[in-house]
């Protein structure tokens, strides 16, 4: 039984491979394309972080973080977005693809809807925070091996965040119809939210940051994790992630019912 | 014969609101309406009917993608919305209108793409993939990336892609949609080929008479998502219109014909192209009146076009049920 469980992972891993090759190889049929989305993505964050230093060089402690802390934050939440949406792309596009029919090409497939229709597109822009927040966290932070190992698992663990959280807020779709526009505030409120340290929010906000918004599991338990190298606050991470994947898998698959296809005329890319 | 395809009053019922902001009604549309059938094993069948007559539906409910409002329906002994997975193995699919090639790589990087997703074997799908390759004559444009290719090429590599994992059954959904002539001819033939040689259950829909005349031996006309006609392709033509058009070529000018029941389509000094109504007058009476014209030099008698056929068919469908709705979903 065990080595069966391990055969499907071992083959969607497999899966995973073979999609992010083809997602690379389409995208350098537009070499040119794809390199300034990266680095306009690898810019538009660095103004960020150039926006906290100034910041931190006036004010050294915010509530008891310093700009190594909020540099982590930006990395570990821009790596794990990007990862997030450079493997699982289509979770972004969930919406639309409710709204024009277009689960049908991916309901024809011998493999489980959901995750097999996620990696079906790669983000470019998304590479470029993937990228991001490893070049930021070497070149500010200089971590040791340990540190970075830890990092490495906690981007992982905020890419099943973002990952679970696109497909909650996507589902939407299922149930109001056309969600695109409530969906895209929805992830910008998310996003906002993880790249910003949660010490600045007190009470309800905080709640919310762990539920309906989970930035929390992006923007406080990986920082804590990080300075303590505390396997809790990693582990803690790591569950926050499951959690909502499944969440957003129980109510995308409750949705699901709802789904009547459509006849829009249609090419994958 | 084993029946791959088995539907027992099948139903779908779709939802659908309207109205103001405030003030939302809620009505229902019968796109598909206890549809029974059972298709044997190897048989190509076309499935056909009006825009909105509930086609898609029901191909969308044979592979899955929608369950439906009541009614039992099984795809070679599997239950398509309750086993989708299962099913996919044994199943392929076109939709001319949706396209499973990756539009920026060439169609040999989404065969070795489908090889990953249905875990064919390596040598099993390199056998298989030259094969395809051959049969469809893939060879010329296998790494030119799709958004290069003529629709013609892409649809012979889309179905090629779609009988890769070796599918017992396949659903072509428009498959000639937008093409040229030419490319029609080619992938029709390679279509009706695959069935014969390999067995292959085809269930096609199409609105155009070439790919039904070419493709399909059994016809199944839908309309008001109920099955109207369902007879072979050949016998829908003789039986279901009662019309004959008879062309006879003249050695000199003929006179007038005043026959009951005839119209004259064409004619010319030496040439008459008739339709007759063989509900009003038997054709041998016809010609035996046509014979007194004038020196006849040649005769054919012919079967109206299986466009003409099908609008009939269709039109009378549109009688019975005038009330009906445009929605194809």
């Amino acid at each position: 039984m065990e080595a069966s469980l391990f055969a499907k992972f071992y083959n969607y891993f497999l899966l995973v491979v073979k999609y992010v090759s083809c997602n690379f190889k389409s995208h350098m049929e537009y070499r040119g394309a794809f390199l300034s989305q990266v680095i306009a993505m690898f810019l538009n964050n660095s103004v960020w972080v150039i926006f906290w230093v100034i910041f931190f060089n006036r004010f050294p402690v915010l509530r008891g973080w310093e700009i190594k802390d909020v540099i982590t934050l930006w990395a570990i939440a821009a790596s794990g977005f990007g990862i997030a949406d450079t493997i699982c792309g289509n979770g972004l596009e969930i919406p639309r693809l409710i709204t024009r029919g277009q689960l049908d090409i991916w309901m024809l497939y011998p493999r489980k809807l959901l995750p097999h229709m996620l990696l079906g597109r790669m983000d470019a822009t998304a590479c470029g925070d993937a990228l991001f927040g490893y070049v930021v966290y070497i070149g500010f932070v200089h971590p040791d091996i340990l540190h970075f190992i830890m990092f490495v698992a906690l981007t992982l663990a905020v890419a099943l965040v973002f990952i679970g959280f696109d497909i909650l807020s996507g589902s939407l779709g299922f149930f109001i119809g056309n969600s695109e526009a409530l969906t895209l505030e929805l992830r910008f409120a998310m996003i906002t939210f993880s790249t910003y340290p949660l010490n600045l929010f007190d009470g309800a906000v905080k709640i919310i940051l762990y539920t309906l918004i989970p930035a929390g599991f992006v923007s406080y338990l990986p920082i804590q994790a990080l300075r303590n190298l505390s396997l809790t606050d990693a582990f803690l991470t790591l569950l926050g992630g499951i959690g909502v994947i499944l969440v957003g898998s129980t109510i995308f698959h409750l949705g699901l019912k709802r789904y009547e296809s459509g006849n829009l005329l249609e090419m994958r890319n | 014969m084993h029946n791959v395809v088995h539907l027992d009053n099948l139903n779908k019922v779709f939802k659908l609101k309207t109205g103001s902001f405030f003030k939302r009604s809620e009505r229902e549309i019968q796109a598909v309406s206890n549809i029974s059938l059972d298709i044997p094993k190897g048989q190509s069948i076309a499935f056909i009917g009006p825009n909105g007559a509930g086609k898609s539906t029901t191909i969308k409910m044979l592979t899955g993608i929608l369950h439906p409002s009541s009614g039992q329906a099984s795809v070679l002994g599997l239950t398509p919305w309750k086993q989708r997975d299962k099913l996919a193995y044994k199943i392929g699919v076109v939709f001319g209108q949706r396209s499973q090639l990756w539009y920026h790589l060439p169609p040999g990087d989404t065969f070795e793409l489908l090889a990953q997703i249905y875990n064919l074997k390596k040598n099993d799908y390199q056998k298989r993939r030259d094969m395809l390759i051959e049969r469809f004559g893939l060879s010329s444009f296998l790494d030119i990336p799709v958004r290069r290719l003529s629709l013609g090429q892409r649809m012979r590599a889309e179905v090629a892609a779609s009988l890769l994992h070796a599918p017992e059954i396949v659903f072509l959904d428009e498959p000639t949609i937008g093409l040229d002539v030419i490319a029609r001819q080619e992938l029709r033939d390679l279509i009706r080929q695959w069935n014969q040689e390999e067995g292959l259950t085809v269930f096609l829909t199409s609105h155009d008479a070439g790919d039904i005349e070419n493709v399909a031996r059994r016809v199944i006309v839908i309309n008001h998502g109920q099955i109207v006609l369902d007879d072979k392709v050949s016998q829908m033509r003789r039986q279901y219109l009662a019309s004959k058009v008879l062309a006879v070529k003249f050695h000199e000018p003929p006179l007038s014909p005043a026959i009951s029941g005839i119209s004259i389509l064409k004619s010319s000094q030496y040439t008459l192209k008739l339709e007759v109504d063989t509900n009003i007058i038997p054709i041998e009476q016809v010609v035996n009146e046509v014979l007194k014209l004038g020196p006849v030099a040649d005769i054919t008698i012919e079967n109206p076009p299986l466009e003409k056929v099908i609008a009939h068919i269709y039109a009378q469908g549109n009688k019975l049920a005038p009330d009906r709705n445009d929605n194809e979903t």
